[in-house]
């Protein structure tokens, strides 16, 4: 029933989204391009706009599930989906592409989605010893580590290039679904099925991995088998975003908090819930992004982070209360 | 009695000259309003701009330039001075080792630490806010000073103007002319980049002349609503954008109707302005011919 709710009201934030934009239309203009897509305001509404926010739908989805699987793994409210190493690595791959003179739409995405998993395997390959267990906080702390090192690079690499460049290799760190079309969205969602069936399918799991190691194999959970599986499909699935969209903070972390607030901790209803309220609130920030200063667009990445930074706080006040 | 006043004052003024005094300073107040005096014209430039780097060739005193950044590329000669690296926030004693009697620095916050330390070192630094066409000649003729030599700077000026007279066309339907300076994310120019003056005076207009930026993140479909008639393509390539589906949202992409031009005079406010200009206004003409 709640999810009925929560569907109701994406489905309203994507009509609402679909009505405004860097052109003001009517609601009558919608309507009349909606059902042609050959007039100019069609093409607007059927190739621009509705690939937009399909996109930033999906990754939106993506990027919160991936957060509240590595929550569970964790065990810690706080994990994200880039805490694991992942947007430093991506932010290195891009801007290396970036500074090789590789600006092309396909050099870059490739080059983030690389060097994301690459980061994410260095963090998984120091914190899984061999013999031992894989520990949350060794896996957090490597992730930190990692990101600082691979941020280091990237600023070394970007203090080598002229000015103008800089601007633009942060300006697609920073994210955006400026460029997204009908392929970009079947290339991601093509992508996308699978890890997120998985995490879908690995529900139980992930209940039980909440609760501890110890916990969860006596309830007969192979614990690090499970948590080497849902580590490297997050990865996968938060290295595609990434490389779509550039990186976008903070949506993996508010949405499975304001759901597990609502829904409570239980993953088989959490996660679908999860997928729609944070794919409903990439759209909704996506909407404010290519409104506000039109024809010009902001960052993804600082809207998001405009309303993620607050909450964060308060979680993280509440967590040392 | 007014006569023999003035008769009394010539006089005076002529005893009070001396025969052999030093030249005067050359006071230079520039663009952050800095005043700088010499006490002599500088022999010794270390220019940190690619635009100030070609001003003071075209000025003819080239040959005072002893320090560059790594991207003065023009003319031909500027590669021949030793390079210094950034000229945003640049490497201090890189320039210092020059031993430089002026820098020219670029007006901008990224270079307040580094100006203040040349200064601090006792070397001359004179800051411009080299952006467009109006500050070319401002420029040109603090540079001219610089060096001693003013007139230089008013010949400039005035063959400058006299390119861009010739090369400009009053375009009384003007067709609008969309810039892609990067693709993801989409960025072009608004009413404050040179660019725009270019396309202006070759008698077009910026598809979005009323964006007061210099350049900013743009919609798609704020691009494809305004309907540009050509798309702005500075270099040889085809365009990797052009064929990718977002953009097909916008008619000229679609017709691959292009205005292609070549050069790094279309990247920064150069005295080869003229040069762009007639460029510009000539793929204009041809691509109205196809």
């Amino acid at each position: 029933m709640r999810l009925w709710l929560l569907a109701a009201v994406a489905l309203m934030v994507a009509a609402v989204a679909l009505s405004i934009g860097a052109v003001p239309m009517s609601l009558t203009d919608v309507g009349r391009g909606l059902a042609d897509p050959s007039t100019r305001t069609g093409a607007i509404i059927w190739h621009l706009r509705m690939p937009r926010i399909a996109l930033a739908f999906l990754v939106g989805g993506g990027l919160s599930v991936s957060g509240a699987a590595l929550q569970a793994l964790v065990r810690n409210p706080l994990a994200e989906p880039y805490l694991l190493g992942i947007s430093g690595g991506a932010g290195l791959g891009a801007v290396a592409a970036i500074a090789l003179g590789l600006s092309g739409l396909v050099a870059v995405p490739a080059a983030a989605f690389a060097g994301a998993l690459a980061s994410s395997a260095i963090v998984y390959w120091v914190a899984a010893v061999q013999g031992t267990r894989l520990e949350p906080r060794v896996l957090v702390l490597v992730g930190v580590v990692v990101s600082a090192f691979c941020g280091a690079i990237t600023t070394a690499l970007l203090t080598m290039s002229d000015a103008a460049m800089l601007r633009n290799a942060f300006l697609w760190l920073l994210g955006g679904f400026g460029t997204a079309s009908w392929v970009s969205v079947a290339i991601f969602s093509g992508y996308a099925v699978l890890p997120l069936g998985f995490l879908f399918g690995a529900n139980r799991t992930l209940d039980l991995l909440s609760l501890g190691d110890e916990s969860a194999e006596a309830l007969g959970v192979r614990t690090e088998g499970a948590k080497a599986l849902v580590f490297v499909t997050t990865a996968l699935l938060t290295a595609a975003s990434v490389a779509v969209s550039g990186m976008i903070g903070f949506v993996g972390l508010v949405a499975p908090h304001v759901i597990r607030g609502w829904l409570g901790p239980l993953h088989r209803q959490l996660l679908p819930a999860v997928f729609v309220a944070g794919g409903a609130l990439l759209v909704l920030a996506d909407a404010v992004a290519r409104t506000v200063l039109r024809p010009a667009e902001l960052p993804i990445g600082a809207v998001t982070a405009l309303i993620g930074v607050p909450l964060f706080t308060v979680l993280l006040r509440r967590t040392l209360a | 009695m007014t006569r023999f006043f003035l008769l009394l004052s010539a006089a005076l003024l002529g005893c009070g000259r001396s025969p052999s005094s030093p030249p005067a300073d050359v006071v230079l107040t520039d663009d952050a309003g800095y005043r700088t005096a010499l006490t002599r014209p500088a022999t010794r430039i270390v220019s940190l701009m690619p635009a100030a780097t070609e001003l003071l060739f075209a000025l003819g005193v080239g040959d005072h330039v002893v320090g560059r950044t790594r991207w003065c590329d023009y003319p031909a000669d500027a590669g021949r001075v030793v390079s210094v690296g950034d000229g945003i926030a640049p490497n201090v004693e890189a320039i210092a080792a020059r031993k430089p009697d002026l820098v020219v620095a670029y007006r901008s916050a990224s270079n307040a630490q580094a100006v203040g330390q040349l200064r601090d070192l006792g070397i001359p630094v004179i800051e411009l806010g080299l952006d467009r066409l109006a500050d070319l000649e401002r420029s040109a003729l603090l540079l001219a000073r610089a060096v001693g030599q003013p007139a230089l700077g008013d010949t400039l000026i005035a063959r400058v103007r006299d390119e861009v007279r010739t090369a400009t066309r009053a375009g009384a339907a003007r067709r609008t002319v969309f810039v892609l300076t990067w693709r993801d994310p989409p960025i072009t120019l608004g009413a404050g980049s040179f660019l725009t003056e270019i396309i202006h005076l070759a008698g077009a207009a910026n598809l979005f002349d009323d964006s007061p930026q210099p350049s900013f993140v743009v919609s798609i479909e704020a691009v494809a609503s305004r309907n540009p008639d050509l798309i702005l393509v500075v270099g040889d390539d085809e365009p990797t954008f052009a064929s990718r589906p977002e953009w097909q949202t916008v008619g000229a992409v679609r017709d691959r109707r292009f205005v292609r031009v070549n050069g790094s005079m279309f990247n920064r406010p150069s005295p080869r302005i003229g040069a762009a200009v007639r460029q510009l206004a000539a793929a204009l003409d041809s691509s109205l011919a196809r």
